[in-house]
């Protein structure tokens, strides 16, 4: 039996061709929708008929998600090729995972159903004058002896308008407190007439095709079996459910870095300069060099941390915040570099490039911005620290993490936890663990020295219940750098391919950029980048067959 | 263990938090009315399984959501 396609190869396949014209994955037609600020219809369509939903359902309730790294590649390739396709397409994911989580078998069933059928499902928490901060909602959910009436507006919600099904926190108790929200599946379609409307597409700076819009409810009235979870359970339901799609989130800046670095590759090599391809001129090839390496360690550590979703579910209350923060916001800077070498052309307005910056800004801010995912780690200072001086390892599931080619374990809703009791494996596994061979020039005895720096500081640390100081959000960060470096330097040793020279210079190059250090590993690393663009392969250091067409290669 | 011990622990633990004197907080008031945050108020669970060797869940100091409420339950789980 031949093993399946990894999920990455035929997507890129039945993608087609992204310069063939009638193509309605073609970028030059995306680029044009976006102007227009229309929503891509027709590629959502084609995706549907692809059954890429397949990809939104856990096996267990009929779909074809088994593995969440199978979803991240369905992420990052959509997102490579168009980012408002692939948020249009994949918000079902998001509006659907509660149920996944929280919901009944009954529930999970009929939900399975709709989504394999290709219904949209949107998750509809903000609201106008309330924005990261789910308890200050003020939709409420007013029981009565059959039903909940839902009543109040929701704002700035992903597919509100196009949704079938919207997932609704809604206030079922005191204001402000944390058992005060539940969590509702309303049906569109269900609602008695004039009980809903949905409010106009808001005009946005990136992904403006979206249907970006809101909901409106008066007096909506939802059967008992809508709830999703315990009544009150809403904000720990949602904070384990985004504990999931912060991880998958990393996928969206992978692709789209991926994509940047390609039409900043493309464009260096046919521009001239001095009677030069830009891409000779040492300042060019050092930007696009540490933007290669740099997109290698956010794929380490989104990779890894995406595995850990299944075979470390009990931390993903630390893993998901790190990769939400680390990972948009380290593919924001690659895409504002690399913006420097496009130079003006990096202004054109409705050019690709223009597109994915701007597109890109969004993801530090959706579904818990940088903030809050710096916060979520702060509150969690104490267990970091003690987990780190008693030396605790989850030595399973880091091993299934870390080895790429070791099959997963399903993913147990049950056990996620809004805290992790173990603290974080893979940094607490930094000073016991010996590597192949300290080839990296110093860096990992480097990193095991911030590491234990980084930790006495944590320990030390005061508790903040009320305003966290901003040397605490510096810390966390230090935090997440440290956890980027142990995944490039676990990931060396697990991925079987990486045993080779190439491996272990691409990994002493990620470790550098890591630790904010010269290496000339770095700059060694500019003539992979520029095979692979050139051979149209993608900007991976997975083991995957190579795309037989890559990504955009179009001129800029 | 004696309610009033576990009490007497909280309330320091639930004033250092919000920088107030123990005797400030009021064990009837809802913590979230005291001003500790939500999401702040897991960390409670931490100390409670370092101060007494029990496991409970995170959320244990939204269910019991005053001092005393919360000294309540561990009275119960505590032995």
């Amino acid at each position: 039996m031949t093993p399946p396609r990894p999920p990455a190869e035929w997507l890129e396949d039945a993608l087609g061709d992204p310069g063939a014209e009638g193509n309605v994955f073609s970028v030059a037609g995306l680029l044009e929708l976006d102007r227009r600020e229309e929503f891509p219809a027709d590629a959502c369509a084609r995706l549907d008929e692809l059954g890429l939903q397949r990809f939104y359902v856990p096996a267990e309730h009929g779909g074809g998600l088994r593995s969440y790294e199978d979803l991240l590649q369905v992420i990052r390739v959509l997102s490579r090729r168009d980012f408002t396709v692939a948020l249009a397409h994949c918000k079902t994911y998001l509006g659907s995972v509660a149920v996944w989580v929280a919901g009944t078998p009954e529930q999970a069933a009929a939900l399975a159903r709709r989504v394999l059928g290709g219904e949209v499902v949107s998750l509809a928490l903000t609201e106008r004058d309330h924005g990261s901060d789910l308890l200050a909602g003020s939709v409420t959910a007013t029981p009565d002896a059959f039903h909940h009436r839902i009543d109040g507006e929701k704002w700035l919600i992903n597919n509100a308008t196009r949704g079938d099904l919207v997932c609704v926190l809604a206030r079922t108790g005191a204001p402000g407190e944390a058992r005060g929200h539940s969590l509702f599946l309303v049906d569109k379609h269900a609602l008695p007439e004039g009980t809903y409307r949905c409010l106009p597409k808001v005009p946005t700076h990136g992904v403006r095709g979206a249907d970006i819009s809101g909901i409106a409810f008066t007096g909506a009235e939802v059967p008992a079996g809508a709830m999703v979870g315990e009544p009150g359970g809403g904000l720990e339901v949602l904070l384990k459910a985004l504990q999931i799609t912060r991880t998958l989130c990393g996928g969206m800046s992978l692709g789209m870095a991926e994509h940047a670095l390609r039409l900043a590759t493309g464009f260096a090599e046919r521009h001239r300069m001095f009677g030069r391809p830009l891409i000779e001129l040492p300042q060019t090839a050092r930007v696009l060099a540490e933007a290669y390496a740099d997109l290698m360690v956010a794929e380490a550590v989104t990779v890894l941390s995406t595995r850990a979703v299944h075979s470390l579910t009990a931390e993903q209350s630390v893993i998901s915040a790190i990769v939400k923060y680390y990972v948009p916001t380290l593919a924001d800077q690659v895409i504002n570099r690399l913006a420097k070498v496009l130079g003006a052309r990096a202004l054109l307005v409705d050019g690709p490039f223009q597109k994915v910056q701007r597109d890109h800004r969004i993801v530090g801010i959706f579904d818990g911005n940088t903030l809050v995912n710096l916060n979520a780690l702060v509150n969690q200072f104490a267990g970091l620290a003690r987990g780190y001086r008693r030396g605790l390892v989850d030595r399973e599931g880091l091993d299934a993490a870390a080895d790429l080619g070791r099959e997963l374990p399903p993913l147990v809703p049950a056990r996620l936890s809004l805290l992790s009791r173990g603290g974080c494996s893979l940094v607490q596994d930094l000073p016991t663990r010996t590597p192949v061979a300290d080839q990296a020039d110093g860096h990992v005895a480097e990193l095991r020295r911030r590491a234990d720096g980084l930790h006495e500081e944590l320990a030390r640390t005061r508790p903040a219940g009320r305003d966290v100081p901003p040397e605490l959000f510096e810390l966390a960060r230090r935090y997440a750098a440290l956890y980027a470096g142990a995944a490039c330097l676990r990931l060396r040793a697990g991925d079987g391919g990486d045993e080779d020279d190439q491996g272990l210079r691409r990994s002493r190059a990620c470790l550098a950029r890591v630790l904010g250090r010269h290496d000339e590993a770095v700059d060694g690393l500019l003539p992979v980048l520029r095979e692979r663009v050139h051979d149209r392969r993608p900007l991976s250091a997975l083991p995957y067959r190579s795309n037989s067409r890559g990504a955009v290669t179009h001129a800029v | 263990m004696p309610s009033d011990t576990i009490s007497t622990w909280l309330r320091e633990r639930v004033a250092f938090y919000v920088e107030c004197e123990p005797a400030e907080i009021d064990p009837d008031v809802k913590l979230v009315e005291i001003g500790l945050d939500s999401v702040f108020a897991m960390s409670l669970s931490g100390d409670i399984e370092d101060e007494f060797g029990v496991l409970v869940e995170p959320t244990v100091a939204w269910d019991h959501p005053t001092v005393n409420a919360l000294a309540g339950y561990l009275r119960g789980v505590v032995t």
